[in-house]
């Protein structure tokens, strides 16, 4: 009889431990493909480049400088490989494509371009999903992070090899929104 | 991908009344009245089908319950499976195309990233009149519908703000209780016409030939039956008001916690709060769905309101 209760209650705590497991991988999961959702719209803001700089020059051919720096921010961006890297290289080509946008402001032709117009929006577009999609990537983690180091899932993440991964540092003025406090969930560096 | 899309916190605190909110308890709740109210709503239909065959042919009590169940059946599919697209051609709504829409398009792809839930679709309504709603019976079927009015009137930021309030009713299954209590109230508002126009016609001459001797019994099924079909009806939409109304503010509180900008949000209220122009002209039962009420009496208390008063929507806003 009391090997019976024993054993049932091995039973229940191996039943419970799964479930925790899978909680686990599922959270890891979910921050990982938000960090893919990132990836995806900067792939998109990379291959909208070339068409906007060839828009541009037919307007304003002279402004080599600033062609030059978003080329290179493209190339930083094709070749980056960690989070860091790309993190850098996507921060490198906001500011190279907002100086772009400020310079187009000086060509009052080129701003009434239809294609023009189209692509403005399709990157400020691309631009506030990004913002978005890191501001997710946060939440994702901040829950990621916050299940493996309490308990119980804290017991399994250290035999499981599973570290606390990485915020995004969202540049400053990116999203010029005020900070909002839900309680004990505050957004991560938002 | 549905199992491992990332959400929003389960649970936080509703920053203005510090209440604590359990989003996968309330979207649970949401979903579990939705098959409640279908219930109540079948047994309702029988009581009345029986008591109707009562006082008209007590012969036919199998036909009448049978067409009852049949009414109510129909509703409840239709409000599950076709409330979207029944809504979305109520308010004349089209798709959006991203070369029309481009700007309306990429700020909800920006809002659904946000906020973890699959893009839904998107339409348009083509009238002056700002406002939005969004329909469907679950985030992988659902719709949000804008009027142009509304794109022309708002900046990126409170587009945002509004966009993510409809997004909000989508992930918490507000939309499918709404449209399944629509369903209710539009089953037996077809019951009750049946019955009055069947009094006027058919009904008098049979009645007349009845046997006397249920006389007394037929009268109370009478009465009871009237008053079932006069009060439920009534019954039916001031539950819907006041469930739309406690719903809006927590999706004004989600808004702001997936834009992080609780400010976009009071902003678009404030511009729809100064709109003076032609109204949005939509029937008595998608009322309640919109982002604010397309009678554009925005600051109506009490409980024939379809929303809190706008006044007080800000003020929990400005104070997050």
């Amino acid at each position: 009889m009391g090997s019976l209760i024993v054993l049932i209650i091995l039973v229940v705590l191996a039943l419970y431990a799964v479930s925790v497991y899978n909680r686990i991988v599922a959270y890891e999961k979910r921050y990982q493909n938000a960090w893919s959702q990132i990836d995806v719209q900067l792939k998109r803001r990379a291959d909208l480049v070339p068409n906007l700089v060839e828009t541009v020059k037919g307007y304003a051919a002279h402004e080599q400088q600033v062609f030059e720096e978003v080329a290179r921010s493209r190339q930083a961006m094709m070749n980056a490989h960690s989070v860091n890297e790309s993190a850098e290289a996507a921060n490198m080509m906001s500011a190279a494509l907002g100086r772009l946008f400020a310079i187009a402001e000086n060509y009052p032709q080129l701003r009434a371009n239809e294609n023009f117009m189209m692509l403005q929006e399709e990157l400020s577009g691309v631009e506030n999903k990004i913002a978005y999609a890191r501001q997710f990537y946060n939440d994702a983690v901040m829950q990621y992070n916050t299940l493996i180091e309490t308990v119980p899932a804290v017991f399994l993440a250290g035999p499981m090899g599973k570290q606390p991964a990485v915020f995004l540092q969202i540049p400053e003025g990116d999203r010029n929104v005020p900070q909002v406090s839900f309680g004990d969930t505050p957004p991560p560096q938002a | 991908m549905s199992d491992a899309a990332p959400r929003l916190p389960d649970r936080f605190t509703e920053p203005t009344t510090g209440r604590r909110i359990d989003l996968l308890g309330y979207q649970a709740a949401n979903r579990r009245n939705s098959w409640l109210l279908a219930l109540v709503t079948m047994a309702l239909l029988v009581a009345i089908a029986y008591l109707l065959a009562q006082v008209t042919d007590p012969g036919a009590t199998l036909f009448f319950v049978g067409v009852a169940l049949l009414i109510g059946a129909g509703q409840a599919v239709a409000g599950f499976w076709f409330s979207d697209r029944i809504a979305l051609a109520a308010a004349g709504a089209r798709p959006a195309t991203v070369e029309e829409h481009r700007y309306l398009v990429n700020v909800s792809e920006a809002v659904a990233i946000g906020a973890g839930v699959p893009m839904p679709k998107v339409y348009v309504i083509d009238s002056p009149a700002p406002n939005a709603f969004a329909t469907g019976r679950d985030p992988e079927h659902a719709a949000i519908a804008v009027t142009t009015g509304l794109i022309e009137l708002l900046d990126r930021q409170e587009l945002e703000g509004v966009v993510a309030h409809e997004m909000a009713h989508i992930r918490n299954y507000d939309v499918r209780f709404m449209s399944m209590l629509v369903a209710t109230l539009g089953a037996l508002l077809v019951l009750r016409d049946l019955f009055l126009r069947w009094g006027y016609f058919g009904g008098g001459g049979r009645r007349r030939g009845g046997r006397d001797s249920n006389g007394k019994g037929q009268g109370i099924a009478l009465v009871v039956l009237l008053v079932l079909l006069v009060v439920s009806p009534i019954v039916a939409a001031l539950v819907r008001f006041a469930v739309s109304r406690q719903r809006e503010y927590l999706a004004d509180a989600a808004a702001a916690w997936i834009t992080r900008n609780p400010e976009g949000l009071a902003r678009a209220l404030e511009k729809l709060r100064a709109y003076s122009g032609p109204r949005l002209e939509v029937s008595e039962a998608v009322r309640s769905m919109f982002f604010v009420n397309p009678e554009l009496n925005l600051n109506a208390t009490g409980m024939l309101a379809t929303h809190p008063p706008i006044e007080e929507r800000i003020r929990r806003l400005r104070r997050m």
